[in-house]
């Protein structure tokens, strides 16, 4: 039954389903071929998508396992680069800044994870408490633009095609291939799976917990700096990027009770976002608007992509079977 | 032997109480603590304005971190109650006071449309988190459909309400909290319904084994979820005496860090009224302390996640010591 399933359809269909039938309104709405439309979500996507992968493995690695401080940290590590850039004259130097910063608030989480054992939703939204206070004591009488050469790459489209798309297209690749062939990946997504089995069998939970905490935090804090380098740095230049990171992985099919990671899907999703927000501003509904709209599609898509069958069969009234039945599945002895 | 004799003879307490109340109750201590603190720094708090002033911007809070409370019983986690609660508050401070019968409608809408979503998280095995975080979109929209700018005003019922005062010198929002608080606690710990919901938590093929409809009861329990959630909508209404969606946010997750705090956990079973009562006073009394001492707005929400870790680091080391 499990093994009919998977030769079916790859968990990332749906999310590229709804980005292609988006992009076909779109289409048809502005009515002219839509190269433009494209170049422009491949250039605003990958952010979405840097935050969706490190917020994938974070998700992947266990139920519970959640991080809410990537808006924050997102946001930090975007006036902490620009800053730091400003001070030394380096955007490398700014980025390190970033990666640095990133770093040391991951950590706090995964201290308070690991060493006060306290709930990994908790744990972040202290981190990402902690991480807005050092952005609202930096953006104070802030002053800073971006680095031209920098900006230059980000916003750099050869042909159509945005460059630092294809970079994060690669990582994507390479982290999907991380997840697939090598000891880390495999010990990620058994971890995922069974924390206690994983255990025995000699996977190290610190380390794995570790792990992806500090690459989300990375990730959400480079991001934010790439983002702040294509726009301008901003105390809420995150925001919105914690809800959205969240719901690009799900949608994408990565389950949220652990154990599978689907980086294609992230793309899906993100470009999903995208588009649905330009096409809405292209048919001039109100923010209001799409915000009820982007809800209900959300809803939609879970809806049509869970796994439980659309007809209830018998012998199964708890849904078991479906995967994702994260609230069905009993207790976590761990929990 | 003579310690098995005495064992026998004791008072029986219900098992796990210790485990179910201790946290709880060393937020409470925490809460007493800044309580103290507070009042220590400035004395004129002791007193029924003081205390009234102090407490009536946390009563929302309260009643969505019950709201929170019900939702984690059942093992599900409400992404979406901050934009619910602010929607809600746009609703009451227009369509409530121009036009009351289209206003309650509406609010019945919500709790309905909060059942509906229990029932797609059980019928398509939904996790909760994604589901409510996508209704979370939903209720921003609706919301600013509703109130584009923070505006409107509040009925004048509730404006009366708002400047009640209690006999005795109790100040007004302690008497609301307790009430609200009292309430989620006789439904989630004294009803056949609370028992449904905490086995939804901890144990549902037993639930669906003793013959209930797992259905039903999530569709109950989101009901439950979102009746609490237009009470805290209702209240922070009078607070601010008028509607605005993005009015509170951060509730989403500071009601989840309150349940935490009054010992609530995340695989559900567990229904903390009065802890989660006491999580969200703490919780909402460190702004004050906080402005008491003098510290600038934009480090205090960086004191507010130590606090939360330190609680927690104590409670650790206690639970540790007692074993």
């Amino acid at each position: 039954m499990n093994k009919l399933r998977n030769k079916s359809i790859p968990p990332w269909t749906w999310s590229f389903v709804a980005a292609v039938a988006v992009l076909v309104l779109t289409f048809m709405v502005s009515g002219r071929g839509g190269t433009e439309t494209l170049t422009l979500a491949f250039t605003i996507a990958p952010y979405l998508v840097l935050v969706g992968l490190g917020q994938m493995l974070v998700m992947s690695s266990g139920p519970g396992n959640i991080d809410v401080s990537v808006a924050k940290v997102f946001s930090l590590g975007g006036l902490l680069s620009i800053a730091v850039g400003e001070v030394t004259g380096s955007w490398i130097l700014g980025l390190g800044a970033a990666v640095g910063v990133g770093l040391a608030m991951s950590s706090i989480s995964i201290i308070a994870i690991l060493y006060v054992r306290i709930p990994p939703i908790v744990a972040t939204l202290a981190t990402s408490l902690i991480a807005s206070a050092i952005s609202l004591t930096l953006a104070k009488g802030f002053q800073g633009s971006a680095d031209p050469v920098l900006k230059g790459f980000l916003s750099w489209a050869p042909f159509g095609i945005p460059a630092f798309a294809i970079v994060v297209l690669l990582f994507t690749m390479v982290v999907s291939m991380g997840l697939k062939y090598t000891t880390w990946g495999a010990q990620i997504l058994a971890f995922g799976q069974a924390r206690r089995a994983a255990e025995y069998a000699g996977v190290s939970a610190n380390r794995v917990l570790a792990f992806v905490y500090l690459t989300s935090g990375v990730l959400a804090a480079l991001a934010g700096a790439l983002r702040a380098s294509f726009s301008a740095p901003n105390v809420e230049l995150g925001n919105d990027y914690l809800l959205d990171s969240i719901a690009v992985v799900v949608i994408g099919g990565t389950l949220m009770s652990g154990g599978r990671a689907v980086p294609a899907g992230v793309w899906g999703g993100a470009l999903f976002f995208i588009l649905l927000d330009g096409l809405l501003n292209l048919v001039g509904w109100s923010y209001a608007g799409q915000n009820v709209l982007k809800g209900f599609l959300v809803l939609a898509v879970l809806f049509l992509a869970s796994g439980a069958p659309i007809l209830k069969r018998s012998g199964s009234p708890v849904g078991k079977g479906a995967g994702n039945d994260m609230h069905t599945a009993g207790p976590d002895p761990d929990g | 032997m003579s310690t098995a004799t005495t064992r026998q003879y004791r008072f029986n307490l219900p098992r796990g109480l210790g485990r179910r109340v201790l946290p709880g109750f060393l937020t409470l201590i925490a809460m007493l603590l800044i309580l103290v603190i507070c009042g220590a720094m400035q004395p004129r708090i002791w007193s029924q304005n003081g205390l009234t002033l102090i407490m009536s911007p946390i009563v929302a809070l309260a009643i969505a971190s019950m709201a929170q409370m019900v939702m984690m019983s059942i093992g599900d986690i409400d992404l979406g109650i901050g934009f619910f609660v602010g929607m809600v508050t746009t609703i009451v401070a227009t369509l409530l006071r121009e036009t009351p019968l289209v206003g309650v409608l509406a609010l019945v809408g919500c709790v309905l449309a909060y059942a509906l979503l229990g029932a797609l998280v059980q019928l398509r095995s939904v996790p909760s988190l994604i589901a409510t975080l996508g209704a979370s979109f939903i209720w921003l929209g609706l919301g600013l459909f509703v109130l584009p700018v923070p505006g409107g005003m509040a009925p004048d019922w509730l404006f009366k309400f708002a400047f009640w005062k209690p006999p005795l010198s109790i100040p007004a929002p302690v008497v609301t909290m307790v009430v609200a608080t009292a309430l989620t606690w006789f439904v989630t710990r004294r009803t056949a319904l609370g028992v449904r919901f905490r086995s939804l938590g901890s144990n549902p093929v037993a639930l669906t084994r003793s013959g209930s409809s797992l259905v039903m009861t999530r569709m109950l329990a989101y009901a439950t979820v979102g009746v609490l959630g237009v009470l805290a909508g209702i209240t922070l209404t009078a607070e601010i005496g008028g509607g605005d969606v993005n009015a509170v946010p951060g509730y989403t997750l500071t009601t989840v860090a309150a349940v935490i705090l009054g010992g609530g956990m995340f695989t559900g079973g567990r229904a903390v009224a009065w802890g989660t009562l006491a999580g969200a006073i703490t919780l909402g009394l460190l702004t004050v302390l906080l402005t008491l001492l003098n510290l600038s707005s934009n480090l205090q929400p960086a004191v507010q996640g130590f606090i939360v870790i330190a609680v927690l680091a104590g409670r650790l080391v206690v639970e540790r010591m007692s074993r």
